[in-house]
């Protein structure tokens, strides 16, 4: 008996230790030993009421690790946080602080964080060279958010702003109708006006966009065969709410996270169709993460990081 | 990658404390926050959930002062261990001079330790680095719960799952107790500035 005693504090002890370190599928697994401990001794007096208070402790560990999933519910990231995160680019990448700022403001987009995402692309539509890549960011996150009524405003604002060199600007016009195309919505969206006789115009423009920006043309959605897995020759077809390059991102809504079953770190896709406003195009790709997005309005859905590895 | 500013003479580098979920990394910064006020050169920053687990990262920057005639900047940083913030950890470990990589001593963790390990070698692989040339040092935490009774692995037994092959220099520590904390760090210092001054070819 006095074994007995021993054994049961010492299965507890432990699962108390690891409860209070926020290890709670270790605590819940000493719980259940310590519950068949007690089912096994059929003697024991007050069996009944001990049963219940272990009954009663993985329910508190169940609660605690709801609440621990709770991301604080802060759809602004501080302005430390957010500086921290873009040096984290900056620090890399010190002779192009404006592309490693790009960087970082996709990383938040991708996080979820919209707003604080669309400040530091605002910031960056100052830069010639970034303007249309942080432009069509911007729109990107307000269809993340599906507002695309916001997306056609904020195209508005900058016909209307003048700020924006019409050419750059007819660029972003054409990728967001295609994007709204996809998506089942026909809209003509006015053109800004370039001045063709304008002499100014007859010297090349700057190359508008980065390097690892323009590498890459832009990919509005894609479509992947499923070889293997629980998809197996299955297509499915993926609107891009990011693109960097090469590397796509997808936000994949909790409600449809079966397609992203067998999707995992490493995979290698060998039959992807890209489609770009210019065309359409097959080739290949490799999932590079796969990440639940913890606060802001997306909370809960996916983001699906592809590499494209050839075309 | 260290930034190194050769005109006024200042080093900038990134240490990185990995490891699985609640192994105590961020114990270990709050540590050093609270007991090296002299080299701490401003907040520590941490973005968490509610329940305590780092979510983005955390961040204590410090100054060493000068060595061998340059003032020497360290940027520590810690990842979230969960394992569904891959992506997160992935963008800490950039640029990265050095790592420490804390263990859990719990046996009931065993195996979560051994994932992460390969997750920091396949991130560092990402970068174009290899663990075996990475500076790296090892901490075997939570040694202090043994005098409460609860399974913890014996040294020996951390050293053949974890540090067989690699044969870095390894540390017991509590960080609760701040025990092993401060050798864990500057082994890792040392071992990393060894490495940059061979790359930089600085005081020579
Ligand atoms: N007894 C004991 N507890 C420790 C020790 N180090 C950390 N802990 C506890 O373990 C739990 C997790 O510690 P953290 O420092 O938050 O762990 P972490 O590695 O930052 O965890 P993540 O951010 O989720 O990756 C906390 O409850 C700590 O108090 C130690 O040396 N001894
Ligand atoms: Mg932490």
């Amino acid at each position: 008996m006095a074994d007995f005693k021993q054994q049961l504090k010492a299965l507890l002890g432990e699962a108390e230790i690891y409860k209070s370190q926020g290890l709670v599928d270790e605590a819940r697994a000493k719980y259940k030993t310590a519950a068949e401990l007690i089912r096994s001794k059929p003697n024991i007096k007050n069996r009944d009421g001990l049963l219940d208070a272990i009954r009663a402790k993985i329910g508190q560990l169940q609660k605690q690790q709801i609440d621990a999933d709770q991301v604080v519910q802060s759809p602004k990231l501080s302005p430390k946080a957010q500086n921290l995160i873009k040096n984290l680019f900056i620090a890399t990448d010190e002779e192009h602080p404006d592309d490693a700022a790009l960087q970082a403001a996709i990383m938040m987009a991708k996080i979820g964080q919209f707003e604080s995402a669309i400040t530091e692309f605002n910031k960056l539509i100052q830069k010639d060279r970034l303007r249309v890549a942080a432009a069509k960011h911007i729109l990107q996150c307000h269809l993340a958010k599906s507002s695309e009524r916001e997306a056609i405003e904020q195209y508005r604002r900058w016909i209307e702003d003048g700020g924006f060199p019409p050419r750059q600007l007819e660029t972003v016009r054409q990728y967001l109708e295609e994007i709204l195309q996809q998506k089942g919505i026909k809209r003509r969206l006015p053109s800004p006006k370039i001045e063709t006789e304008d002499k100014a115009d007859q010297i090349p423009e700057p190359e508008t966009e980065s390097e690892t920006e323009e590498d890459f043309i832009d990919i509005t959605s894609i479509a992947i065969s499923f070889e293997g897995g629980p998809h197996k020759g299955k297509t499915v077809e993926f609107d891009v709410n990011f693109q960097s390059g090469n590397m796509l991102s997808l936000i994949i809504s909790k409600n449809e996270a079966d397609v992203l079953e067998g999707l995992d770190d490493g995979m290698k896709l060998n039959d992807i169709q890209f489609f770009s406003p210019i065309a359409i195009f097959s080739g290949a790709g490799v999932v590079v993460s796969k990440t639940q997005i913890k606060s802001g309005p997306k909370q809960g859905d996916y983001c699906l990081d592809i590499r494209i590895t050839s075309t | 990658m260290a930034i190194f500013n050769l005109k006024k003479r200042e080093i900038e580098c990134k240490i990185v404390y990995y490891g699985p979920g609640r192994c105590g990394k961020t114990t270990n910064l709050e540590f050093i926050f609270k007991s090296y006020k002299k080299q701490v050169r401003g907040e520590m920053v941490s973005i968490n959930t509610e329940g305590d687990r780092t979510l983005f990262f955390d961040f204590l920057p410090m100054g060493l002062g000068k060595i061998r005639g340059c003032d020497v900047r360290v940027q520590l940083y810690t990842v979230p261990g969960q394992v569904k913030y891959s992506s997160t950890r992935k963008l800490v470990l950039r640029g990265v001079d050095g790592v420490v990589f804390v263990a859990d001593s719990l046996e009931v963790r065993r195996e979560k330790n051994m994932l992460s390990l390969k997750d920091l070698q396949s991130n560092l692989k990402e970068y174009g680095k290899s663990i075996f040339k990475v500076p790296l040092v090892m901490q075997y935490n939570k040694r202090d719960l043994a005098e409460q009774g609860i399974p913890l692995m014996p040294l020996e037994q951390m050293e053949r799952d974890l540090n067989r092959q690699l044969k870095v220099p390894s540390f017991p520590a509590s960080a609760v107790k701040g025990a092993g904390v401060g050798v864990t760090l500057k082994e890792c210092l040392k071992l990393t500035l060894k490495a940059l001054q061979k790359e930089f070819k600085w005081a020579q």
